[in-house]
Parts: C-alpha cells; structure tokens; sequence
C-alpha cells in the first residue's frame, strides 16, 4: 500500500478545519437566536405577568373599595332612618360571598362572621378609620389573603369595614402563573427550534459553498454554486465558481498535456520496441558486454512502454470517447486467469461465490486484478490471498497483504495519482504510483468500485465490488 | 512460400522498423503511405493482407477500410491508438478483420498476421449445412441465401462456418474468438459481435430480426437450422 507521508498541506486535511468551523458557526447563530429569544420572551414574560397581576389587583381593590363605600353608606342610611339593629343592618347589605362586614358603633363591634372578627384588623387602619379617613389593607386572614376597607361613618368614632376574601384573584393569579410557567419551559425547546430555523437561511450560502466545495473534493470540477438570485450568494458565487473554473481549465490543460505525452510517445515507443526485438533476436551474436547494455535496455524500456500505456489509460480514461465492453463474465474464472502465475495458489474462492456471474470489461477487470496483486507486492510486503466471493447484489474480489495496512486518514488519498508509499520506495518497486487510481479509473468505467479496510490477518484488504449480472 | 504484407503508415521510421521486423518473420512488405497510394497498390493485387493504420494523412483508415472492402475480401488488420475507444468498433464496422493498438511490441503483431493469414476455412469441414433458405457449403467456402451466393469476406465466412459445424447449438463468444481469431480468454468480446453483426446484414432478410444466425443471451451466437 501507499503510506503517503503526513503532509501539512496535504488537500484532504486542509478541508477539515474549515468544516469543523463552519460547524461551529451554525451552533453559534443558532445559539446566538436562541438567547435572543430567550432573553426576549422572558422580558415579555414578565412584563405581562407584573402588567396582568397589577391590573387585577388594582381592579380588584377599586371594586372592593366602591362596595364597601355603598354599604358603608347604606348603613350610614339605615342607622340614620330607620333605627334598624346593627346585626340586621348587616345582614341586609348587599355583599359577595366571602365578604365580611364589620361595623363599629360606639365602641362595640358587629360582624357578619362568626370566624372574622375585630382581633383581625390591624391596628393602624383600625385608627386611621376611626380618625376619619377612609382606608384600606392587605391582610391574612385565617390562612388566606383578605383585603381589608374602612370607611367612617357620621357618627364619631363610628365605622363600617369589610374583609373582602382575595381567594379568588389569588386563584387567578395562580393559574396564570402556572400557564406562564408552562410556557416559559416549552419556550427553551421553541427558541432551540426557532434558531435553528432561522440560522438555517443565514447559513445557505456557506452551505452551498461547503457543498460545492465538497464536491470539487471529491473530483467533481464541474460543480458550481447556483445562487438563485440569492443578493447574498451572487458575489459569493462569482468568485467561488470563478476559481472553481481556473482549477478545473488548469486540471483539464493538465490531463491533455499527460495525454498529449504519451500519445507522441506512441509512435517512437514503436519503433523503439520493434527495432529492441530485431537487435534481441541476433543476441547470441553479440559480445558479452553488449549482451549485458542489452539486457539492461529491454528492462528499462519494459519499464518505459508500461508506463506510457498507464498514462495512456489514466488520459483516455479521464477524456472522452471512453467504452467499456462491459460483458457478463464467471467472475472466480476471470480473476483465476487475470492472476499472474506464481500468485495462483493465493486465490480462495467461496463456495457460494463459485458461479458468480458479473458484469464487467474482461480486459480492465484482469488489469484491477494486476495492478492490486503488484501493488502489494510492491507496498504491503507481498499478497497473502486473493479471496472471491459474493453479496445479493456484488461479485467481490478481495486482495489481502502483509504489510502494516493502511491508517485510515489515507484510505482516500492512496487512489489518488502518483500517491505513492514511503519516499525512498520508487527506486526499489520502480511503480510510477498510476496502479491504484488506474484501478479506481477502471472500476468506474464498469460502475465498479474500490475501497481499503484492514485485513483480518493485520495487512491492508483491498475490495473491488462488481455489480452481479443476475441481480 | 512468402505472404506479402501491405503496410500502410505515415510514418516512416515505423514503416521501416514494421518491415524490417516482418521480414525477420519472412513476409514480403509493401509500403504506402496514403489510403490512396494503398489502394492503388491493392489494385495490382498479389497482396495477402494489409496493415492500416488509422491515422492517416488524407483519407483515413476507416475510409480506407471502406473502400478496400468494396473491393476485397483481403484480410485487414487496424492499427488503434486505444483499445477502448470506438475507435475499434468504428474501424470494425468499416471492414476491419482485427486490431492491434499503437504501442504494439513485435510479438502482437506477427501473432495477429499469422492468425489473420490462417483464416481458411475449418479443417474439417462440414459438406453442407441447410439453415432455412441459407446454404452453407463450407469445403467450398460457398455460401447461398434464396439460392443466390453471398460474398462474404474470410473471418466471416470461418465464423458462419463455426456456427454451422454445430447447427442449433451455442456457441459461446470465447470459443469463436480462439477458433476465428487464435485469441486467448482475454480477447476482445467486440470482434465476435461486430463481426455477427457485419454477417447479418449479408446473410439475413431483416438483420435487426434474425432468423439464421441468433444471439443466445448470455452466451454466445447460434445457426438456426
């Protein structure tokens, strides 16, 4: 396998910090309106419940005033005209359940209650009555809150009081309190909801960009931000799709300039290669260190020509007019025969795998097959078995080594072209580093693909999965 | 006795290096460096078969192909840049018995002459094989639709004739690419099917319905008889 060595400005890594902070910058508008809304609903919260509760109150205590005033004067009336008992004088009034009236005549005390009596007014009040002037007073009695209002009556130190229970408002203010209560709990989860929601539109653009940029990532230089006749985007994607497209005319230039290449080295390559085999075959009448400058020549242009038909693949691939003759074939045969020699005897096929029929170009699958068997000859210290075997939907050809497997972070790059392994292994193996993105190339012509996991017996496994003919 | 080679290339070291490897092989090589000067040089006849290069100066080798084939049934073998362009299929459909790609290594080459060269019809040929009103007369090389002979180039003629040594059976794509061609498991699958498909339109009514020679899915092709 390629260990590509941990590079700063490797492209892959560069990406992931801009994610994570993109990431952050969502949770923080999101936070940010959250406790806006927050901080806004609890001041609204409590303006309304300090606005609600004041009005009652002050209603509350302005109707009990006016009432007790009229039965004040009724009894004022009464005690004038008619003589009337002062217990009946009560008795007669008109008053609203949970009332008490008191009435205070030549220092003795009447009350229209057997449990409230003078002992419950407080004292000032009591004395700024008699006085003469009219008051009123928040108290407890027996356990619950009374508001207490004296009015003087003509007489001298005469006076007219009613305890008016506040039992009822206190039960309105309860339930109000209560819904407020409710509601300022669900108002975290809204708000939550709300920020998210709002910071969603506040976000698009860096989410477009991100997912352009994903995709360009990915291989896709074709992608574009669409900015919808969004104000915010559009200078945003001029510039973005701007660059966008100089790095994918300057990859474009580059691949014609690789295909360009070998196609002129085509016909040298001929001619070279032809004229190499009629100097081989006169070898023998050649002096030995001619042999040798020979040999030495057929090695290297061995090397050569392999490479330029690589390259050849990797440009033909990316350009177009490129056709897989895509046929159903026996996959464990096929993989048997694309084997070199001397790798035969690594080959398990499962025996659910045996008549497994894919789809697949006959002439790519065997160079897949090549080129991951090389590869761990290459960089996983040798291929340790080539299994075959199949899912409801795939034909899979797994090729495990020995070696140190591939850590996870270069499971993507290894495809990549000229990644390679460890600096220092080109003059060893002499791979160009084409193998495994030809591999990658390949596959997707047969809508294959390729990926990297860990072998169960320590090396790295690479999996090509082929799309069954039956399935 | 010597086989004589016309090679058609535009380049000249090519040429020379062709011809020098051919010779080692002890073919006889014509040169030309034009689809026109080709098909002059055919027109003198004596040539056995013809490496053309696509890529031609003037008109190109599937023009050439076109041509050469209005007039002979001469085996030609193409030279493409790619292997999986339709640059194969295109050159097949205008005539193309075979195809070697460009870089080829000596060894492709000579193998794929030899193969082309060798394109007689089966060793042991079946007399004389009725498929509806298509006649196959394979010691003769004679084929007859309605009566009427049909004039097929050579690697069509072998591969009707290996469909009709077993008339109603299959016979499987990788049977007729070792029997026509001499290739091995990883031959080109296209040569078969283009080449059924070249056959059709001679020996079938309707090609886009055939009766005589049918594909069985899957498999390969089969003479109905």
């Amino acid at each position: 396998m390629s260990h590509p060595p941990p590079r700063a400005h490797d492209g892959q890594r560069a990406t992931r910090p801009r994610a994570v902070r993109w990431r952050s910058l969502r949770g923080r508008a999101t936070v940010l309106i959250t406790g806006l809304v927050l901080v806004l609903s609890a001041v609204t919260t409590v303006a309304v419940w300090t606005a609600v509760s004041q009005y009652l109150l002050v209603h509350r205590q302005r109707s009990a005033v006016a009432q007790a005033s009229a039965n004040a004067a009724q009894v004022e009336r009464g005690l004038r005209t008619r003589g009337l008992p002062a217990p009946d004088l009560l008795a007669q009034l008109p008053r609203e359940s949970g009332s008490t009236s008191l009435l205070l005549q030549r220092g003795e005390w009447t009350t229209t209650s057997l449990t409230v009596g003078a002992d419950d007014l407080p004292t000032g009040l009591r004395r700024a009555v008699v006085d003469g002037s009219a008051s009123s007073q928040r108290v407890e009695v027996d356990g619950g809150v009374a508001l207490v209002v004296g009015v003087p009556l003509a007489g001298i130190d005469d006076a007219y009081f009613e305890v008016f229970g506040l039992g009822d408002l206190d039960r309105t203010f309860r339930a109000l309190s209560t819904g407020m209560l409710a509601g300022a709990a669900l108002l975290p989860c809204a708000a939550l909801l709300l920020g998210r929601w709002l910071a969603r539109p506040a976000l698009r653009p860096l989410e477009e960009v991100s997912t352009a940029a994903a995709a360009i990532a990915a291989g896709d230089l074709g992608a574009r931000i669409e900015p919808h006749g969004d104000p915010l985007l559009v200078p945003l994607a001029t510039s973005f799709n701007g660059t966008a497209r100089a790095l994918e005319r300057r990859v474009l230039a580059d691949a014609r300039f690789a295909a360009d290449v070998a196609h002129e080295l085509r016909t040298p390559l001929t001619t070279i290669t032809a004229a190499l085999a009629i100097v081989q075959a006169r070898r023998e009448h050649l002096p030995e260190d001619a042999r040798e400058g020979l040999d030495l020549l057929g090695h290297e242009l061995d090397r050569f020509h392999r490479l330029v038909l690589d390259l050849l693949e990797i440009s033909r691939s990316s350009g177009d007019g490129t056709l897989a003759a895509v046929e159903g074939v026996l996959l464990p045969d096929l993989v048997e025969r694309s084997l070199p020699e001397a790798a035969r005897h690594l080959l398990v096929v499962e025996p659910e795998a045996r008549r497994v029929r894919v789809c697949a170009d006959k002439r790519r699958l065997r160079q897949v097959v090549v080129n991951l068997v090389e590869n761990a000859e290459q960089h996983g210290g040798g291929a340790t078995r080539v299994t075959v075997s199949c899912t409801a939907e795939h034909g899979l050809v797994a090729v495990d080594d020995a070696g140190p497997g591939v850590p996870v972070g270069d499971r993507e790059r290894v495809f990549e072209r000229f990644a390679r392994g460890r600096s220092g292994d080109r003059a060893s193996t002499g791979g160009a580093g084409l193998g495994l993105s030809l591999v990658v190339r390949h596959l997707e012509a047969m809508d294959a693909r390729v990926a990297v996991t860990d072998s169960p017996d320590g090396g790295a496994r690479f999996v090509v999965s082929l799309p069954r003919e039956d399935a | 006795m010597s086989r004589s080679v016309l090679l058609v290339e535009d380049d000249p070291l090519v040429r020379r290096v062709v011809r020098m490897t051919l010779a080692a092989e002890g073919y006889e090589v014509t040169e030309a460096e034009t689809g026109e000067a080709a098909l002059e040089r055919l027109g003198e006849g004596g040539v056995d078969a013809v490496l053309l290069d696509l890529m031609l100066p003037g008109a190109d080798g599937f023009e050439t192909c076109r041509r050469i084939r209005r007039t002979s049934d001469v085996p030609v073998i193409v030279v493409t840049a790619r292997a999986d362009s339709h640059d194969v299929v295109a050159g097949l459909e205008a005539g193309a018995d075979d195809y070697v790609t460009k870089p080829f290594v000596p060894k492709e080459l000579t193998a794929r002459l030899r193969a082309a060269l060798r394109r007689s019809p089966a060793e042991d040929p079946s007399p004389r094989v009725e498929a509806g009103d298509l006649v196959v007369v394979p010691r003769d090389g004679l084929v007859l639709l309605h009566g009427e002979p049909v004039d097929l180039t050579r690697t069509e003629l072998r591969l009707l004739c290996e469909l009709a040594a077993v008339p109603g059976r299959a016979t499987t794509r990788e049977e007729l690419l070792e029997r026509v061609w001499g290739y091995g498991y990883f031959g080109d699958s296209r040569l078969v099917d283009v080449h059924v498909r070249r056959l059709r339109t001679k020996v079938e009514d309707d090609p886009a319905h055939p009766r005589h020679v049918v594909t069985v899915r899957g498999i390969g092709y089969r003479l109905q008889p």
